[in-house]
């Protein structure tokens, strides 16, 4: 009997509730037993040591990290729920957007008065940048809400106090942030300015006769907007404002303005206005502020760049108005690296949780009376998930680089910081959205049950592609960087050095026609093919570029008029950028099943890559090539298939932050769990 | 019928009463401390019972004043000096099976624990679905105070106590009363010592392994009394406040802080005790405590497996051979631990203590295949 009849078959006997075995001749459908939950640690095997895998891609502060996991798990304020016979700790997203402020600040109390933060913005170096990182990933695990108000606090408010600021400042609040006495916000965008920060409308201008600087907003445009703490919590916000001095602008500087006080009354002349609801991070309360002829002493003015003096004389160390600028945003920096690594770690909740639940959930026999499949087991759904995972082992490998590259940075590597920063923080957040879009979808109805997490937390961490720097922005200057730079290296005949370009200065690889398996999983291989891409489209931008220019267009419009090789070069940078850490990683691993397994991942990861419309679309590889890597990559996801539990156990996410269908879903879902 | 199925000398006493099995530790002078063979016996029974469809129910209880006083570390130290650390190690390989098995169990064990339950007692009742405290009931993971730390899966069991509960149980060696226990969750039920035989006897009348049954039975005989006034778990929020901290170092310091702010014998009885204790004991107790509390039962007993034959071993420090010397043989209770000193015990050294044995002849423990059988869900959820 042909399966559709035997479907339409199935389908009328539910419909008409009858017994399945039917007149009609045909093999007797036995009805099947329940469904067991079956555990996958009792069926899967671990082909190599876990614990040394997530020793390999955390590599920093893991006890930390697990102490805050514990302390977490501890308390009633982290909402644990009982779900299967597993304690679950998880915000109460359904709860009004007010309950979700008021409990997250209760849980930064929690946090600050069991020490947490010690020493966060008091002690330097990089073991303690290192903590904070640590310390941010592991709590945006549980609530991005929580994370933000934190990164609000510490790397914002207190960053800018830290690199803006001077010793004066230093000594004044630095303590007081770290205790929580002084609770910070960062008012930079407006209703009418984000991206473009230099626009702000805010001004501030200089009173050589009382020694003080009056603040104002002199239209609505120039609301503070989207400013995370400003409704409620904060009592002291860094405000960037246009300088006036004498009538003449100096640009973007950053002040201090207290505008609560102790007891959240709001201060004179400020008036504070709600963002609102919005579809995720209700618990951090984004606001509007308005400045109505603040005064604020002229030490206030946060002065390690430039200072006015107390007659009302401007004066700077640095000349150039842009290199001022520059230097103003460098405590985004920080906000980029910790916003780009904090991303891997939803895509690991995200995948563990869904990869957990195709290894117990089973659709469809392949034969009657066959036990159903487990999800996983079908090769289109490893080909949804595992590529995934080597994505996200990959982002972990790259997250060590930034991090590294930033806690070790000089004022000469600021530029590759930048590039790095703005291109890893685009593409990760972009990928975890994906990926947890992916998961979702996976998880299919289980995955909209916000229980299950993997749903709401695509909303909850939807607005990484814009703070900080919206993504499609960031990737731009990407571009523009690596094109000023081959500018740069054409005009003094140099070579390239610095931004991994380096490979520019070799001979272009070449392609072989006919590629072999063998060939396409090297690890040299891969590199080339990423290199060949990324030197192609340079050229290419340049080209165009000068092109446009050659027409009299401005370098801005040339370079905005081609935004399409801009994006596919952004692209390029990145995904060799990642694959080059990735590869490095594996090249250091003594050999041994550990490495076995990276290599694999690495080799998908490239793969993947490899899969950019832009190999096609430019001729990199040929259509016969182009199919051969489709089936590579089907050939490996079927290869890591059987180490998927023990890869996404090691990304070392306990069990109590992922979701109840990442464990025995049947018994949560059983009736003696309802409320009755 | 009894009288069938064992003698009285044997360290594990088995009567059969239709679908329940009934074993009894038996060397009361010992307080039941748990040898070899009486583990090694459990374990057979066991596996025995998980295969046999007339086995519903398994019931442990002690004879004497103790459930189980632990296990029978003297025997361990006198192996270890006779045939080298792995035969001290091969004790605990066997011990921490059975509390795999019987964390992993797919019938339910109900432990009566009228009595002392301490150290490997704990590891032999707590991994099972119930647990009934009496008034006589005496709980304690004392192992800090004799070099070791605290396992038979007590990474497990008390890193999931209400808040940091677990970190003062395992770090001091604190004592608990049968209400105490029933609290805190150690204990799932409390019956009175004086219905114990009636209890017994509505068990041995089960014919079924439904844990919502079995604990309607006992139900039936609990009652719920209240904590005296001075119990420690009236003291869970200064216990969280201080047992939260990061390090031992920070615990003590907060202890002390709180001492500072008033005058309260148990606090300054606390800080003493952990003075007393081997300091290389307190920092990987800590440790495997908190890594425990994001383990399933499995993974932890395998890394307290490590962490144990290390401790064996004593390249690291022989705190426990000291420990052991100090309590148990010369008893002069004046242990001289080395290193002596918090402060001189680095994370590295910590962090070698999770680490594999490098030794030819080692390796980590190999849990019993669990897969063929039906887990139940409270069972599961522990994996």
């Amino acid at each position: 009997m042909d399966r559709a009849f035997q479907r339409t078959k199935i389908l009328n006997n539910h419909l008409l509730q009858s017994s399945p075995s039917s007149p009609i001749q045909s093999p007797p459908l036995s009805s099947n037993a329940c469904l067991n939950y079956s555990p996958p640690e009792l069926s899967e095997f671990f082909a190599f040591d876990v614990e040394e895998m997530r020793r390999i891609i955390d590599w920093h502060h893991m006890e930390l990290r697990d102490h805050l996991f514990g302390m977490i798990s501890r308390s009633k304020l982290f909402n644990p729920r009982v779900r299967g016979g597993k304690v679950f700790v998880s915000p109460d997203f359904n709860q009004p957007m007010e309950q979700q402020r008021e409990i997250t600040s209760k849980r930064i109390d929690y946090l600050f008065e069991r020490g947490v933060f010690k020493g966060w913005l008091t002690e330097e170096g990089e073991e303690v940048e290192l903590r904070k990182f640590a310390s941010f990933e592991a709590l945006a695990i549980f609530d991005h809400s929580l994370g933000i108000m934190l990164a609000v606090h510490f790397f914002l408010w207190g960053g800018a106090v830290q690199v803006f600021g001077t010793k004066q400042h230093h000594e004044k609040w630095l303590k007081d942030t770290e205790t929580n006495v002084v609770k910070g916000c960062f008012a930079m965008t407006e209703l009418g300015h984000g991206s473009n920060v230099r626009g702000v409308e805010t001004v501030a201008t200089y009173d050589s006769n009382t020694g003080e600087f009056v603040i104002n907003t002199p239209c609505e445009s120039a609301q503070k907007f989207w400013i995370g703490g400003a409704t409620n919590h904060a009592t002291h916000a860094i405000v960037l404002s246009q300088l006036n001095i004498n009538g003449t602008n100096q640009g973007v500087h950053a002040f201090i303005v207290q505008i609560r006080d102790a007891n959240g009354k709001v201060c004179p002349n400020i008036r504070t206005a709600d963002n609102g609801r919005k579809i995720g991070l209700n618990g951090v309360d984004n606001g509007r502020i308005w400045f109505d002829n603040v005064r604020v002493p002229r030490e206030n003015l946060l002065n390690s760049v430039a200072d006015v003096s107390p007659d009302g004389k401007y004066l700077s160390s640095i000349k150039d108005p842009d290199q001022r600028f520059a230097a103003f945003l460098a405590p985004l920096t920080i906000g980029r690296v910790s916003i780009a690594t904090s991303a891997v770690y939803l895509s690991k909740v995200g995948l563990t949780i869904a990869i957990r639940y195709a290894l117990t959930r089973r659709a469809f026999s392949l034969k009657p009376n066959e036990p159903e499949v487990l999800l996983l087991d079908y090769p289109s759904h490893q080909r949804r998930l595992l590529p995934l995972l080597a994505k996200t082992y990959a982002m972990s490998f790259a997250s060590k680089y930034l991090k590294m590259l930033y806690v070790k940075r000089t004022p000469q590597s600021y530029k590759t910081i930048h590039v790095f920063s703005s291109s890893f923080k685009a593409t990760f957040t972009w990928n975890n959205l994906h990926i947890l879009q992916e998961c979702r979808e996976a998880c299919g109805g289980q995955g909209l049950s916000s229980e299950n997490h993997v749903g709401q937390m695509k909303a909850e961490y939807d607005v990484q592609s814009t703070f900080e720097g919206d993504n499609n922005i960031l990737m731009q200057q990407v571009s523009k960087a690596l094109l000023a730079e081959y500018v740069a290296a054409k005009k003094r005949k140099k070579a390239f050095k610095g931004l991994g370009l380096e490979h520019m200065n070799e001979p272009s690889p070449v392609i072989p026609s006919q590629l072999t398996s063998t060939t396409l999983h090297s690890s040299q291989f891969q590199m080339d093919a990423l290199c060949l891409r990324e030197r192609d489209l340079l050229n290419r931008l340049a080209v165009e570029v000068s092109r446009h220019q050659a027409k009299g267009l401005s370098k801005e419009h040339a370079f905005n008029m081609s935004y399409q090789l801009a994006e596919d070069l952004s692209r390029a940078f990145t995904d060799r950028a990642i694959f080059q850490t990735f590869a490095e990683a594996e090249a250091t691993l003594a050999a041994g099943p550990l490495k076995d397994v990276v290599g694999m991942l690495r080799s998908l990861y490239g793969l993947i890559c490899l899969e950019d419309a832009a190999f096609l679309r430019y001729g990199y590889l040929s259509v016969d090539n182009g199919a051969l890597v489709r089936r590579e990559i089907t050939k490996t996801c079927g290869e890591i298939r059987p180490h998927a539990l023990a890869l996404v156990s090691s990304f070392g996410i306990p069990d109590a932050f992922l979701s109840p269908i990442a464990f025995d879903w049947i018994d949560a879902h059983a009736w003696g769990s309802v409320q009755h | 019928m009894a009288s069938s199925v064992s003698s009285q000398h044997d360290q594990v006493l088995v009567e059969e009463k239709s679908f329940a099995r009934i074993l009894t530790f038996n060397r009361p002078k010992q307080l039941n401390a748990l040898s070899f063979q009486m583990i090694s016996r459990l374990l057979e029974l066991f596996l025995a019972y998980e295969d046999d469809p007339n086995v519903k129910l398994v019931i442990l209880k002690g004879k004497g004043r103790s459930f189980c006083a632990g296990g029978d570390v003297a025997a361990v130290v006198h192996d270890i000096r006779a045939g080298g650390w792995k035969a001290g190690a091969n004790f605990f390989m066997k011990e921490f099976t059975l509390n795999y098995l019987m964390a992993t169990y797919s019938k339910p064990q109900v432990s009566i624990l009228n009595g002392i339950v301490m150290g490997g007692g704990n590891g032999a009742s707590m991994h099972g679905r119930f647990r009934v405290a009496t008034e006589n009931s005496l709980f304690a993971m004392p192992e800090t105070a004799l070099g070791l730390f605290p396992d038979v899966g007590a990474s497990y069991f008390l890193s999931r106590l209400p808040g940091f509960f677990g970190e003062y149980l395992g770090l001091t060696g604190g004592r608990l009363d049968g209400v105490e226990m029933l609290a805190c969750g150690l204990a799932t039920h409390f019956v009175p010592s004086a219905k114990l035989p009636m209890l017994e006897a509505a068990l041995c009348a089960v014919d079924s392994s439904d844990p919502a049954t079995i604990s309607s039975i006992i139900g039936k005989y609990s009652e719920r009394p209240s904590l005296k006034e001075q119990s420690v778990y009236n003291r869970l929020d200064v216990i969280d406040r201080c047992f939260s901290q990061k390090t031992v170092e920070e615990i003590l310091s907060a202890l002390e802080r709180e001492a500072v702010d008033r005058r309260d014998g148990w606090i300054s009885t606390t800080i003493q005790t952990l003075k007393k204790a081997s300091p290389t004991s307190l920092k990987i107790s800590l440790r495997s405590i908190r890594v425990g509390r994001l383990q399933g039962v499995g993974p932890c007993l395998v890394r307290e497996y490590r962490m144990v034959s290390h401790v064996m071993r004593g390249e690291f420090s022989k705190d426990f051979f000291e420990g052991c010397r100090a309590i148990l043989l010369d008893k002069d209770k004046k242990p001289k631990w080395e290193p002596s000193k918090l402060e001189l015990i680095t994370d590295t050294t910590v962090d070698s203590y999770f680490s594999k044995v490098k030794d030819e002849d080692w390796e980590d423990l190999k849990l019993p295949a669990r897969s063929k059988f039906n887990l139940p869900p409270y069972v599961i959820a522990k994996l």
